[in-house]
C-alpha cells in the first residue's frame, strides 16, 4: 500500500501543491503527515518565523529548512520596550546572519524585532545575499549609519528599507551621507522608512533617489526634512501611497501654497504620518486628501489641539486606522465616531503621561463613543486617567468583535471612579463578550477575581499583560490553567509567587514565554523549575548580584521563562542566572 | 505562526498530572490550596510515578513526549529541596530576608530609567515617545519663560506658540490655550467658551456670563478687557474665567 502511494504521486507534484500553502500552521500540519511529506515540505519552505530567537538555534533551523528566502526573528521580550530588560541582556542577531550568509545565499528578506544588530552584520548581509530585497528593523539597536551605507551601496535589488522605531547611531560623515551610497543606477526602491533617524540626511541624495525610483510607494521621512523640501519630494513622487512628513513648524504662505499644489498631485496617498511640531495653519494642505485616507498617525503631533483634530478627522470618512494623542479629547472621539464608520484600529497616547493631573478632557467616555459609533473597531490601545465598570461593560457589549484591547489607566491601581470598586467586573465583561479576543492589557484596581474571569472566558487569548494587579497565586493559577491558547504572558508588580507557577509548570512548555518582574517568585522555585523542565530556559535576571548569596526564599527581581529546543544560550550577561550556574548557587 | 518544535504531537501535556508542588511545598494559604491542589510535606517518600500517574491512565508528562526517557524529565529520586525551610513570611525570617522581600513590592523607583518620574517603565510608553513628551513640556515651559521676559519666541522648534493655563470657575480641569493663534479678545473668548462648553452648558453658552481675568507679570489679577490687546498679550501669565453676577 505504501509503495502504491509512493509511485502514484511524484515529488514534483506534491511540491507544486505545497507551493500554494503559505501559512506556517498549515505547513507544520503537512509536515507531520508522513516522512516523505516532511521531507518535501522542508525543502520547499521559503518563509520562516521565529518568535523567540533563543527557542531554536541557527543550526537547527538550517538543518531542517535548507532553502529559506524570508527570515523573521524576534528577540527581547515585549517589556524591553519599557526599559524593564537591562542593557546587554541579549538578542544578538550576528550568529543568525553568520549562519545564513553561508547556508542561504538566496535569502531575500530579513525582518527583525527587538534585536541587536551590528554594522558588521549589516555589511555581511549586504555582501552575502545577491538577491536581497527587504530589510525591516523594528525596535532594533546596535548599528549606525555606517551599516546603512553598506546596505545602500551593495544591495542592488533592495526594495524595502524600514527602520521603524530603531535606535540608529549617527556617525557624522562629512560628505556623502549614507543615502548617497545608493548607486546612480539603483532604481528599485519601493519602501523607505527613516522616521526614527535623529539627524539630517543629505537632501540632494534623497531627492535624487526619490526621483529615480518610479516604484516608490512608501516614504516616511524623519523630523529633519523641512516642509519646503517635502513639496519637492512630492512632486518627484506623486505616486506615493504612504507618506510620513518631517517637521512643519514655521508657517509661511509661500510654503503653504507650494505644499498645497504638491499634495493635490498625489492621487494615490492613503496613509499619512509624521507631523512633528506642525503649525496647525498647515493642516488645510491635507484636507483634499482626507477622504482617501485609510491610515493616519498623528501621535507625534503635539502641536495640534482638539479643534484642529476634529476638523481633520471629520473629513476622513474612509479612515481605518488612527493613532493620535489625547489632545483629541472626548469631543474629538465623538466626532471620530460620527465620521469614520470604517474605523478598525484606534490608539490614543498620553501627551503628558508623567503629570499628576489630567491636562486634557479625555475620559472613558471617548472610548465608549467610538465603540458605539464604529462597528468595525476591533483593535484598541487607550491611555486615560479614569475608567468605570459601566463603561467597560458598555464597550464590551458594543464591540463583541474586539480582538485586541489594551487599556492603560495611568495611575496604578485606580478603582472605578464612580463607585470606587475594582474593575474586575468591567474587564470580565470584556473577556466574556469578546469571544475572539486575542490580546489584552489590564490596568486599574484588580483582584484575583478578574483572573478568574479571564481563565473562564479568555479561551482565544494569546497575549496577556498584567501590572499592579491581583491578590494571590490564585490569580496566576486561573490564567495558566484556564487560557488554552495563551502564548505570551507578561506580569509586573503583582503578588504572584511560587505555587501557581510550579503547579502549572507543564503549561509553560505550551507557551512562547513568561515574564515576571517585581513579583514574589523565589529563587528556589526558579531553580526547581529549571531543574525539572529541561525544555524551558528559566532565566533569573537580577542586578543585585548572585542569587545564591541570598536565601533561596528571596524573590528574584525579574524572571523570564521560555521554551526552547536549543538548550542554554551562551551569550548571557553577568546578571542573568540559569540552572547551569552552579557552585555558589548551592545546586550540585 | 510559530516554528513547530520537532515532530511533537499536537496534544498539550496534561497540566494536572504534573505539579511540581508535589515536591514539598508547605501550604500557607488555604484558599490557594483548595484550588491549586493539596500539597505533600517534605516528608513524603512515595514513588514519583505514583504521584504523577494519580489520574487513572492519563499519560504522564514524561510519557506524552516520545523519545524522552522518564529519567530525563523526572528523576526517580526525590530532589533535595532546601528551599522549603524558609519560604514562609510568617516564620522567623532573617530581617535582611524580609527587607529583600518587601523591597520588591515597593515600586522600583527610577532605576536607570532616566526620566526622573516614579515607577520604572510606567506608564508603558516607548522611550522615543517619552522623549517627545519631555521635549514638548520643555518647549512649553520655555515658551512661557520667553513670554515672561518680553520676547516673542520665533525659534525653529516651537514656532510662535504661546500656551498659557486657563481655569474656569467651578471646573476642576484646567486647560491650555495657544495665545499666538489669537489677535483679539473676541476670538480668544470664543475659543475659551468652546473649550469649556461641556461645563458651561448648565449655564448658557453665552460669553456674557463669564468675565475673563488674567494674571500679569507682577502677579496681579486684572480684567482682560480693560487693557488693549497688545498690553495683555505681552504680560499675560495665566487666565481665569469668572462667573459674572450680573
Amino acid at each position: 500500500m505504501k509503495m502504491m502511494m509512493g509511485s502514484s504521486f511524484p515529488e514534483e507534484v506534491l511540491e507544486h501543491v505545497f507551493s500554494f500553502i503559505e501559512r506556517d500552521k498549515d505547513r507544520n500540519a503537512i509536515s507531520t503527515v508522513c516522512q516523505s511529506w516532511y521531507e518535501i515540505e522542508r525543502w520547499s519552505r521559503r518563509r520562516v518565523f521565529v518568535g523567540n530567537c533563543y527557542a531554536v538555534s541557527p543550526l537547527i533551523l538550517i538543518k531542517r529548512f535548507p532553502d529559506v528566502r524570508c527570515l523573521e526573528l524576534k528577540g527581547k521580550p515585549h517589556f524591553a520596550d519599557f526599559n524593564l530588560v537591562p542593557e546587554g541582556w541579549g538578542a544578538y542577531v550576528s550568529p543568525w546572519i553568520a549562519a545564513a550568509s553561508t547556508a542561504y545565499p538566496w535569502l531575500e528578506e530579513i525582518r527583525l524585532k527587538r534585536m541587536v544588530i551590528s554594522d558588521d552584520s549589516l555589511e555581511l548581509i549586504s555582501k552575502s545575499f545577491k538577491n536581497f530585497k527587504v530589510l525591516v528593523l523594528s525596535s532594533c539597536e546596535g548599528f549606525s549609519t555606517e551599516g546603512l551605507a553598506a546596505i545602500a551601496a551593495n544591495c542592488r535589488n533592495l526594495r524595502e528599507l524600514d527602520l521603524r522605531e530603531s535606535e540608529v547611531e549617527d556617525l557624522n560623515q562629512s560628505s556623502g551621507h549614507w543615502l548617497s551610497h545608493f548607486p546612480d543606477n539603483y532604481t528599485s526602491l519601493v519602501s523607505l522608512n527613516i522616521a526614527c533617524l535623529n539627524s539630517e540626511v543629505s537632501f540632494t541624495a534623497l531627492e535624487r533617489l526619490v526621483g529615480r525610483c518610479p516604484n516608490l510607494r512608501t516614504l516616511r521621512l524623519n523630523r529633519a526634512v523641512p516642509l519646503d523640501r517635502l513639496a519637492i519630494l512630492l512632486r518627484r513622487a506623486p505616486q506615493l501611497v504612504e507618506l510620513g512628513t518631517g517637521e512643519a513648524s514655521d508657517l509661511r504662505p509661500d510654503v503653504f501654497s507650494n505644499l498645497s499644489g504638491a499634495f493635490s498631485g498625489c492621487k494615490e496617498l492613503k496613509s499619512l504620518s509624521g507631523f512633528w511640531d506642525v503649525a496647525p495653519g498647515y493642516l488645510p494642505v491635507v484636507y483634499p486628501i482626507c477622504p482617501r485616507l485609510t491610515s493616519l498617525n498623528l501621535s507625534y503631533a503635539a502641536t495640534i489641539q482638539s479643534s484642529d483634530l476634529i476638523k481633520l478627522v471629520s473629513q476622513c470618512h474612509n479612515l481605518q486606522k488612527l493613532w493620535v494623542l489625547d489632545y483629541i479629547e472626548d469631543l474629538g472621539l465623538e466626532a471620530l465616531a460620527a465620521s469614520c464608520k470604517d474605523l478598525r484600529e484606534l490608539r490614543v497616547f498620553p501627551s503628558e503621561p508623567f503629570g499628576a493631573e489630567p491636562n486634557v478632557l479625555l475620559t472613558e467616555q471617548g472610548l465608549v463613543s467610538v465603540s458605539e459609533g464604529c462597528p468595525k473597531l476591533h483593535s484598541v490601545l487607550y491611555f486615560c486617567r479614569q475608567m468605570s465598570n459601566d463603561a467597560l461593560r458598555t464597550i464590551a457589549r458594543n464591540r463583541p468583535n474586539m480582538t485586541r484591547f489594551r487599556l492603560c489607566i495611568i495611575e496604578p491601581r485606580t478603582p472605578d471612579y464612580l463607585n470606587h470598586q475594582s474593575l474586575d467586573v468591567g474587564f470580565g465583561a470584556i473577556v466574556e463578550h469578546c469571544k475572539d479576543l486575542r490580546r489584552l492589557s489590564l490596568s486599574g484596581l484588580l483582584t484575583d477575581r478578574v483572573f478568574e474571569y479571564i481563565g473562564t472566558y479568555g479561551k482565544k487569548l494569546e497575549m496577556l499583560s498584567v501590572a499592579f494587579a491581583g491578590d494571590s497565586d490564585l490569580g496566576l493559577h486561573h490564567v495558566l490553567s484556564g487560557c488554552e491558547n495563551l502564548r505570551k504572558l507578561e506580569i509586573r508588580d503583582c503578588p504572584f509567587g511560587d505555587k501557581a507557577l510550579l503547579a502549572n509548570a507543564a503549561k509553560l512548555e505550551t507557551m512562547r514565554s513568561l515574564w515576571m518582574s517585581s513579583c514574589s517568585v523565589s529563587f528556589g522555585a526558579c531553580k526547581l523549575l529549571g531543574q525539572k523542565m529541561p525544555r524551558l530556559n528559566v532565566e533569573v535576571i537580577d542586578e543585585r548580584g548572585p542569587p545564591g548569596s541570598r536565601p533561596e526564599s528571596c524573590p528574584v527581581e525579574k524572571l523570564y521563562i521560555y521554551r526552547t529546543i536549543s538548550g542554554q544560550r551562551f551569550d548571557m550577561p553577568g546578571f542573568v542566572w540559569t540552572k547551569d550556574e552552579n557552585s555558589a548557587l548551592g545546586l550540585s | 505562526m510559530e516554528l513547530q518544535l520537532g515532530l511533537a504531537l499536537p496534544t498539550n501535556p496534561t497540566s494536572e498530572a504534573f505539579d511540581l508542588n508535589y515536591y514539598g511545598f508547605e501550604a500557607n494559604n488555604k484558599e490557594v490550596d483548595r484550588v491549586i491542589g493539596p500539597c505533600y510535606t517534605s516528608s513524603y517518600e512515595g514513588d514519583i510515578d505514583d504521584i504523577i500517574n494519580i489520574d487513572n491512565n492519563k499519560r504522564s508528562f514524561g510519557q506524552a513526549f516520545e523519545n524522552s526517557s522518564r529519567d530525563r524529565v523526572v528523576p526517580r529520586t526525590l530532589p533535595l529541596l532546601l528551599w522549603n525551610n524558609n519560604n514562609h513570611p510568617s516564620e522567623e525570617d532573617d530581617p535582611k530576608d524580609l527587607e529583600n522581600h518587601h523591597s520588591l513590592f515597593a515600586a522600583n523607583k527610577n532605576v536607570g530609567d532616566g526620566d526622573g518620574d516614579g515607577v520604572v517603565g510606567w506608564p508603558p510608553i516607548k522611550s522615543w515617545r517619552k522623549r517627545l513628551c519631555h521635549e514638548n513640556q520643555v518647549v512649553r515651559a520655555w515658551n512661557n519663560q520667553m513670554v515672561e521676559n518680553g520676547y516673542v519666541w520665533g525659534g525653529r522648534r516651537a514656532s510662535n506658540s504661546n500656551y498659557v493655563k486657563v481655569k474656569m470657575e467651578g471646573v476642576v480641569i484646567a486647560r491650555k490655550v495657544d495665545l499666538s493663534q489669537h489677535h483679539s479678545f473676541e476670538t480668544l473668548t470664543d475659543t475659551l467658551m468652546d473649550m469649556f462648553r461641556k461645563w458651561s452648558e448648565a449655564c448658557e453658552k453665552n460669553s456674557n456670563n463669564y468675565k475673563l481675568i488674567y494674571q500679569d507679570r507682577e502677579g496681579d489679577w486684572l480684567f482682560a478687557q480693560d487693557v488693549p490687546w497688545r498690553t495683555f498679550i505681552r504680560s499675560v501669565q495665566r487666565l481665569k474665567l469668572l462667573k459674572s453676577s450680573g
